[in-house]
């Protein structure tokens, strides 16, 4: 193709010298042929110039040579072009199309929590409004003090769960999940149904447990009485002491279901009262070597002097469980120990037994209720199962969390673990007394 | 060039601010917003606590109130805003006054409620109280939307329903009088609950004059004691002009 035009322009060159041999002067006609082929070569840059910039309104111009090429080429260019653009918008589209059917709803917030798009069920179950709300800062339009607490913190881990301000039955499911760039994604998720079921079965254990009150008061009153009784047949003495011991094993069961009950109940965190840990413990030390159902050292081990600030009964209930727990599975030469000491983190109560210790693959499922590591251990010992839910309830509403290590035959460590904000600092406490 | 550069940085500036009062509004009125809930959930459950807990968390709002009033003055001050931008600092100023009645009124059904919950309770639950309440708290809700998207159309609508709560306060005002005539056992209680109904219709006044800010922030046209049929049609004016 350039070779042609390379030999068009000599052929048109020559064509002058030759007519200027003829008719003088030769250099005006080899002149006016250069001209000639510079003002055509113009005309067609002129012309392809013309459609480049007109190119929707008009047809490509019929050139020749190498611009004819050069035009062929920009409309192949152009048309791949536009196929990938084509392909993008599709694909595009069906994305946005199968976000806006998700059956959850999708914000996309940018960095300064701006909402750059939302689908239809986001807009039903938050009330968002098309176009006006694209733009506007979230925190403006769902305005409950817990969701702006969430939203400006960075704990993202667990979804947050609010009633919204227009449709009160129902109950939501915030997440935010942060990607590239700083910007995020809300997710919304109706839980209304799991919030019902939820609050059935807690209401179900708590009025079961009061409905089974009743009716054992009367069976144990009477056990006791028969006890007593002189004119009963010897041979019933033995069946009448297994069932009182029955009946007060049951009356500890719903004891302990009422308690974790109540702690279920009862929302949000532990109040901040102050609670004099150290002098709860020696409480706790004289107590159990009191009960002398089966004598064994209990040692106390105080590293601090700190206090903590939360609900003292809980506290109480917690460390008890653990301690009782902790004898309960250690045989009679063995040894408990109770350790309680703080650091800048937070402060620790460890209940270090030389019990029987227990299988690993059982520690992640202890806390929940009613489990046993095998059928008959429990059981014999006339436990609730659910002592280690109750901890574990207990810890929650404090910040805190159970810990457990155990090694198979020599013995388990039970810590408990408080979060620094919760901590009466000895420091302060002694200022407070002076 | 460096002037230029200037009078840019110093207009970003401002809008951050502006921007930034604006979501303390909004938060504050969220804040309020729960508060009345609180208050309502209280007197209907019988929850004491709660509603003690509404009473006590009132100082929460006062002080936002405080802050924000701070934070205008310091704006007023300082960028000496005109037109658009001192509208809404004006309309945030008055916002502010009519969320920390609404807190007020609120804190006053919480102490109510708290005192009810240890008295009888009637066989209705308190359902047509519910009913206003829910009402009322609906109108506050939308009124702090539209002062989020900057709706005068929304604004206007909201404000037109203050006239259905009205009529529903007086229902409910008749029944507690021909309450007491039936049984003056009930007066004592009837008495608390027109408190609680008083402070409701008050609440949906304050939304209403929220509404009425929004739309002064929006068009510059000061509605106050005007009647909502004019401002529908100046609004709907200033629509076909901002279109045509």
């Amino acid at each position: 193709m350039w070779t042609f035009a390379l030999a068009r322009l000599a052929g048109i060159l020559m064509l002058g010298l030759c007519v200027g041999v003829l008719i003088t002067p030769i250099w005006l006609w080899v002149l006016g042929a250069a001209c000639l082929y510079l003002g055509w070569q113009l005309l067609s840059l002129y012309r392809l110039d013309r459609w480049l910039r007109l190119r929707s309104q008009i047809d490509p111009p019929n050139l020749g040579g190498v611009w004819g090429d050069i035009v062929a080429q920009v409309v192949r260019l152009h048309r791949r072009k536009q196929f990938h653009k084509q392909r993008l918008v599709q694909l595009f589209r069906e994305l946005r199309r199968s976000t806006a059917a998700l059956p959850d709803g999708v914000i996309i917030l940018s960095t300064q929590r701006e909402i750059v798009w939302f689908n239809r069920q986001a807009a039903r179950l938050l009330g968002l409004k098309r176009p006006v709300d694209l733009g506007l800062r979230i925190d403006n339009l769902i305005r409950s003090p817990e969701f702006v607490l969430y939203l400006h913190g960075d704990d993202f881990a667990m979804p947050l769960v609010i009633r919204p301000p227009v449709q009160l039955e129902l109950y939501l499911a915030l997440q935010m999940v942060p990607y590239g760039g700083g910007q995020s994604l809300l997710l919304v998720r109706d839980v209304t149904r799991q919030m019902r079921l939820e609050a059935m079965r807690k209401d179900f254990v708590a009025n079961a447990s009061h409905e089974l009150r009743t009716p054992l008061t009367v069976i144990s009153g009477y056990l006791d009485t028969l006890a007593d009784d002189s004119s009963i047949d010897p041979a019933w003495a033995g069946p009448i002491r297994d069932m009182r011991a029955q009946a007060q094993r049951m009356n500890a069961i719903i004891a302990d279901l009422l308690v974790l009950s109540r702690l279920e109940s009862t929302d949000g965190e532990a109040p901040r009262e102050a609670v004099d840990v150290p002098s709860m413990l020696e409480r706790l030390q004289r107590d159990a070597l009191a009960s002398a159902a089966q004598p064994r050292q209990v040692l106390l081990e105080l590293q601090t002097h700190d206090g903590l600030f939360g609900a003292a009964h809980e506290i109480e209930s917690a460390f008890t469980n653990l301690l009782v727990n902790g004898i309960k599975y250690t045989p009679g030469e063995g040894c408990v120990k109770m350790r309680w000491w703080s650091d800048a983190e937070g402060a620790y109560f460890a209940v270090i037994d030389s019990g029987i210790g227990i299988p690993a693959e059982h520690i992640p499922r202890l806390t929940e209720r009613f489990y046993r590591v095998d059928e008959g251990r429990s059981r014999g010992q006339g436990g609730s199962g659910l002592g280690l839910a109750i901890v574990k309830h207990a810890l929650q509403r404090h910040g805190g969390w159970l810990d457990v290590q155990s090694t198979e035959g020599k013995g388990s460590t039970f810590t408990c673990h408080f979060p620094a904000a919760r901590i009466w600092r000895q420091t302060v406490r002694a200022a407070a007394n002076a | 060039m460096e002037t230029a550069d200037l009078t840019h940085h110093i207009s970003r500036r401002f809008n951050e601010d502006l921007e930034k009062v604006r979501n303390q509004v909004l938060q504050m009125g969220g804040f309020v917003e729960q508060q009345l809930h609180k208050a309502i959930t209280a007197l209907v459950d019988g929850d004491s606590r709660l509603g003690e807990s509404v009473a006590t968390d009132d100082y929460k709002v006062n002080g936002m109130e405080v802050s924000i009033d701070e934070e205008c003055s310091r704006i007023l001050a300082i960028r000496a805003p005109a037109a658009g931008d001192l509208r809404v600092i004006v309309a945030i100023i008055k916002t502010i006054t009519d969320l920390e009645r609404i807190g007020d009124e609120g804190e006053k059904i919480g102490y109510i409620a708290s005192r009810l919950a240890t008295m009888e309770r009637p066989v209705d639950k308190y359902r047509e109280v519910k009913h206003l309440g829910r009402q009322v708290a609906q109108m506050v809700h939308d009124a702090l939307d539209a002062f989020a998207r900057m709706d005068s159309q929304a604004a206007l609508k909201t404000a037109r329903e203050d006239k259905m709560v009205d009529e529903e306060y007086e229902s409910i005002q008749r029944q507690c009088i021909t309450f007491m005539m039936e049984d003056p056992r009930t007066i004592r209680r009837a008495l608390e609950i027109m408190w609680i109904v008083r402070a409701l219709e008050r609440i949906g006044d304050h939304a209403k004059n929220i509404c009425e800010y929004v739309i002064y922030m929006v068009h510059g046209k000061d509605i106050r004691h005007t009647s909502l049929e004019d401002v529908a049609r100046q609004i709907d004016a200033a629509h076909a002009l901002a279109r045509g």
